[in-house]
């Protein structure tokens, strides 16, 4: 599904180049749940941009489904994220003047969906997380957890391919870390959507099929989970 | 999409009261003054344009020459016999009528009798003005000399319980006419209203004087209208020579004006139209725009400061999903509602004050009287307010890149907002000030005018009209005014004191050289007492005297008048004034009687028992001022029943002579306080904003040691650095432009230094009071909560 080759990114300062990720070439197939992992400035976030179409790689080619990024207008890209994707913050990033329900039918709008169909979907995924009585509630009215929950309901509500996680229960406590989580595995096996996470913690890593450690910019190992 | 954008616009507006209220207090301003302008010029524009066929009626003008054919001067005014030439001599003249100004008669219906203006007119009128009739036939209203045709309003008031047509009414309490007709009232913005109109045929008959076929008497008007395809300039290439074919040695020439022009383009210089009232609705028109567009950068210099907040929104609305195009409608969708509330708060604002504003300017706007195009102008000013305050936001808050917003708490606003948003508040500022400046400018100008010595006594000063038996009953009059006590002392004249009202020219004096006869003298005709009511200072001879028979053949003379005679010894010269003889017997200080800001002509005051129509009185002082008037009225009422008794106070009759100056010193006191009120308000949500972001600035300097000056000087310093550019530039620009202005008059003061002083220091006092308070709420703020999220 997604094919990485030599991807580069390197930030210019006057003239000096400091690269953020080097010689990266990977590919992740559909239904994988991979996590990417590494100390803090290895690139990890980066590279989760550049597979979600936020950041362009410097050098490199990007494949995503058989088309080339990389040389894609930004309309078809849209059209992607639109379709295919969707992104999980760790800062949950909820717009804090939409209520919960409103949060999660914006991908559907921009997406031109009907009415009917949007609220039939927002209604499901609302049920699915249990969250039916908290739909008129605005973001600063729940906690870390719910929030996240949210996010996750807004990437899922547009039934996209791969979700790309960053940090996901970064800001959570334990038990609710573990929740989300779960919930994760669940969409993986049950649903077969690919996913893709950011983490630091090796519990979280232990959920998924597969562990890309990534070390100042390069991927240094490329592991299956053990069970 | 359109209802989600719909309701988180509102959420936001809720949740951001402040920013709210300032954006649309602001545009609700700029709105109304905009809609004010509209109305204003709705109504100037459509004077005179709005009856049927008003574009072919043109009214003659009169070009006056010197003797070297030079125009000096062009007038409205025609002799007589001008209208029953045009009508044989020029083709396409579908009709033509004379003019002449009743002034306020009296007309009466039994007992109730009431003065009110009156007009003569050629039935041919009633075609020019296509007056709309209720009641009458306009075909034949007029034919009749003892007939008269009532507005509705005056019919009303003389027949309230019943029809007014066909009945007898009494003008002047000596003529019965019959009511042939009714008009419905015409709009305000008509020319040479009246309340009741009489044939030229009856006014032939009450005066010898307008009898008479004369070319050069330029006492009346004359209105004219052509068929729809005459050509008007071969109609004034014909009318060119006509004056002088008719009348040799005459030094006038006259030609058709479009009536529908006149009202706006009055004023004349060597025969061309230039100007006039509308230099009042440039005026006008640039500072409502001024005011809307310092309204529109408000808007915008908070949107883009408060980029930060919104940025993040953006960033994640592109990462689910959003093009470019769907946040650029976002923010215009937000301009266009915040737009709409102002427009609805501006209508409000204008239902309000227009009353106020009536009284001010003297004229008669109303809401519904806007024509029917004009209602678009209001769309188009509120759909392009909205897509200019919202565009400059909209296009920069989308174009914010994703992942730049979502990772760094600080949106890098590049250097170019910044800059852009210290020009704008610069420009407000100096539009501002400017209004400022110019409204110290005309204060200082109308008390200078007002500190002018008038040269007579305004104080317990009234005058009167001598209606009906006043003018034989004069003494009788004046023997029981006296006994009453009630006035000190009084005079009969032919003008009112308090303005210029007749000239003349041809008087001829000893010594005098031959184009002298060309210079223009200002005439009073009176009888005795005129120095002494009015409280002239005389400064050779006396005033007329019983005591001196020969003195209904004298004259008086002004100083100015013995100066441009040249008279070394002016009493005793023998003058000839309207070619009879006549005497000097005295010279009197110069006082004013036309406009306080140039200086009169020489004036020459006559003795004339049958030239009369004011008396002036002194009232006595011992009484209190409503005893005074009561008892005048008394007297008068006993003495002249048919009419009612106006007494007015002469120097408020000399305050109207201000009356256009004070009207655009308010004006400009108006909207230069506007002006300062929504550039501050938009400076204090900038201030509130800058203070905001720099929380976090302060909470570290504050941990180092600031005091809470320091922290506010820091945040002041650079909002005033941007207020003092303005200043910079406002000054020189201001004392230019008033300068030029102080210039058109004759009589005119300096700007001073003190003006500029208190403009600028004002104005810097005002941005450095708004700006503090906020400087001082964000110094005050407790570092730990700043610095507790880092």
């Amino acid at each position: 599904m997604i094919e990485l080759k030599n991807i580069e990114k390197y930030y210019a300062n006057k003239g000096v180049k400091s690269y953020i990720l080097r010689h990266v070439t990977t590919s992740i197939k559909e239904g994988e749940f991979v996590s990417i992992m590494g100390p803090s400035g290895a690139g990890k976030s980066t590279l989760l941009n550049i597979l979600g179409m936020l950041e362009d790689p410097t050098y490199g080619e990007y494949e995503f489904m058989g088309e080339n990024i990389t040389s894609l207008n930004e309309r078809k890209r849209i059209e992607l994220y639109r379709n295919h994707i969707g992104f999980v913050f760790q800062a949950y990033h909820l717009i804090d003047e939409m209520t919960v329900a409103e949060n999660i039918e914006a991908p559907l709008l921009y997406k031109k969906i009907g009415g009917s169909e949007r609220k039939s979907r927002v209604a499901d995924v609302l049920d699915r997380f249990n969250m039916v009585a908290k739909k008129d509630l605005f973001p600063n009215q729940l906690s870390g957890g719910q929030q996240q929950l949210v996010g996750i309901a807004r990437a899922l509500v547009a039934q996209p391919s791969i979700i790309l996680a960053d940090e996901p229960t970064g800001n959570l406590q334990s038990a609710q870390a573990l929740q989300i989580m779960d919930l994760f595995k669940k969409l993986n096996e049950e649903e077969g959507i690919t996913i893709v996470q950011v983490t630091h913690s090796e519990i979280n890593a232990g959920y998924g099929s597969r562990i890309l450690h990534l070390l100042d910019g390069v991927i240094k190992e490329d592991v299956a989970t053990t069970v | 999409m359109f209802k989600l954008n719909l309701k988180i616009a509102f959420r936001n507006l809720w949740r951001n009261k402040t920013a709210s209220f300032i954006n649309v207090i602001g545009l609700a301003i700029g709105l109304a003054s905009c809609l004010m302008l509209l109305l204003y010029v709705s109504y100037e524009w459509n004077f005179d344009r709005h009856f049927k066929e008003a574009g072919q009626v043109y009214q003659v003008m009169t070009n006056f020459k010197d003797a070297n054919g030079r125009i000096t001067s062009t007038g409205d005014v025609t002799g007589n016999v001008i209208a029953g030439a045009i009508k044989e001599e020029i083709p396409g003249v579908e009709a033509i009528s004379r003019l002449g100004y009743g002034g306020q008669s009296l007309i009466a219906n039994g007992s109730s009798s009431f003065k009110k203006e009156a007009k003569f007119a050629d039935p041919d009128l009633l075609k020019i003005y296509n007056y709309e009739f209720v009641a009458g036939n306009p075909g034949t209203a007029l034919n009749d000399p003892k007939s008269v045709v009532l507005t509705e309003r005056m019919a009303k008031l003389l027949f309230p319980n019943a029809d007014a047509l066909n009945q007898s009414v009494r003008y002047d309490d000596k003529t019965d006419l019959k009511v042939s007709g009714v008009i419905k009232d015409p709009p305000s913005n008509t020319s040479n209203r009246f309340d009741f109109l009489m044939p030229w045929s009856f006014y032939e008959t009450l005066f010898d004087w307008v009898k008479d076929p004369s070319w050069t008497n330029f006492n009346w008007q004359t209105l004219v209208k052509l068929d729809k395809h005459a050509d008007l300039n071969l109609v004034n290439l014909k009318m060119k020579g006509m004056m002088e074919l008719h009348q040799k040695d005459t030094r006038a020439e006259s030609f058709l004006y479009p009536l529908s022009e006149k009202h706006l383009y009055g004023k004349f210089e060597n025969g061309k139209g230039i100007g006039g009232d509308v230099d009042r609705i440039y005026l006008f028109a640039g500072l409502a725009l001024g005011i809307l567009l310092i309204a529109c950068v408000n808007f915008m210099n908070m949107a883009t400061a408060k980029s930060e907040k919104r940025a993040k929104e953006v960033g994640i609305k592109k990462t689910i999903g959003a093009g470019r195009g769907s946040l650029v409608a976002q923010f215009f969708l937000e301009a266009m509602l915040l737009t709409l509330i102002g427009v609805v708060a501006a209508i409000a604002m204008v239902e309000l004050l227009l009353p106020t504003f009536n009284n001010l300017l003297h004229i008669q706007l109303s809401i519904s009287g806007l024509a029917g195009g004009y209602w678009l102008w209001i769309l188009l000013i509120v759909v392009v307010t909205g897509l200019l305050s919202g565009s400059y936001p909209a296009l920069y808050l989308s174009s914010f890149d994703p992942i730049q917003t979502l990772k760094r708490k600080a949106a890098r606003a590049k250097a170019v907002p910044m800059s852009l948003r210290q020009v704008l508040v610069v420009g407000q500022f100096c539009f501002a000030l400017l209004l400022i400046i110019a409204t110290l400018v005309i204060y200082k100008q109308l008390s200078f005018i007002k500190n002018r010595p008038l040269g007579y006594d305004t104080n317990l000063l009234v005058e009167m009209p001598q209606d009906g038996l006043l003018q034989g009953k004069y003494e009788l009059l004046r023997t029981d005014l006296l006994k009453s006590g009630a006035v000190t002392s009084m005079c009969q004249s032919s003008m009112s004191i308090s303005n210029e009202g007749s000239s003349f020219w041809n008087f001829e004096w000893p010594g005098m050289a031959d184009q002298d006869k060309q210079i223009v003298f200002n005439q009073i005709a009176t009888t005795y007492n005129f120095i002494k009511t009015n409280g002239i200072k005389l400064i050779q001879g006396r005033d007329f005297s019983r005591n001196h028979a020969s003195d209904t053949a004298g004259v008086l003379l002004s100083s100015s008048a013995v100066k441009i005679m040249n008279l070394k010894d002016p009493l005793g010269a023998k003058v000839k004034y309207h070619g009879q003889d006549a005497t000097v017997i005295g010279v009197f200080k110069d006082f004013i009687w036309g406009s306080p800001f140039y200086s009169d002509r020489p004036m020459v005051v006559a003795y004339s028992k049958a030239w009369n129509g004011v008396i002036t009185m002194r009232l006595n002082p011992a009484n209190s001022l409503s005893q005074n008037i009561d008892m005048i009225k008394t007297v008068t009422k006993n003495i002249n029943p048919a009419y009612p008794v106006e007494v007015k106070l002469v120097n408020e009759l000399y305050a109207n002579k201000l009356q256009a100056e004070n009207t655009l010193g308010i004006l400009s006191n108006l909207f230069g306080g506007l002006s300062i009120f929504v550039s501050c308000l938009g400076l204090f949500g900038l201030a509130a904003y800058s203070a905001e972001q720099r929380t976090k600035e302060f909470g570290v300097r504050k941990v180092l040691g600031a005091s809470m000056l320091n922290l506010m000087q820091l945040l002041s310093l650079s909002f005033m650095k941007m207020i003092f550019i303005s200043v910079v530039i406002a000054i020189p620009l201001g004392y230019y432009l008033m300068g030029k202005w102080l210039m058109k008059f004759e009589f005119h003061t300096a700007i001073s230094w003190w003006i500029i002083g208190i403009a600028a220091i004002g104005t810097l006092s005002i941005a450095l009071l708004t700006v503090s308070f906020q400087a001082y709420k964000s110094a005050k703020a407790n570092p730990v909560d700043a610095l507790k999220y880092e």
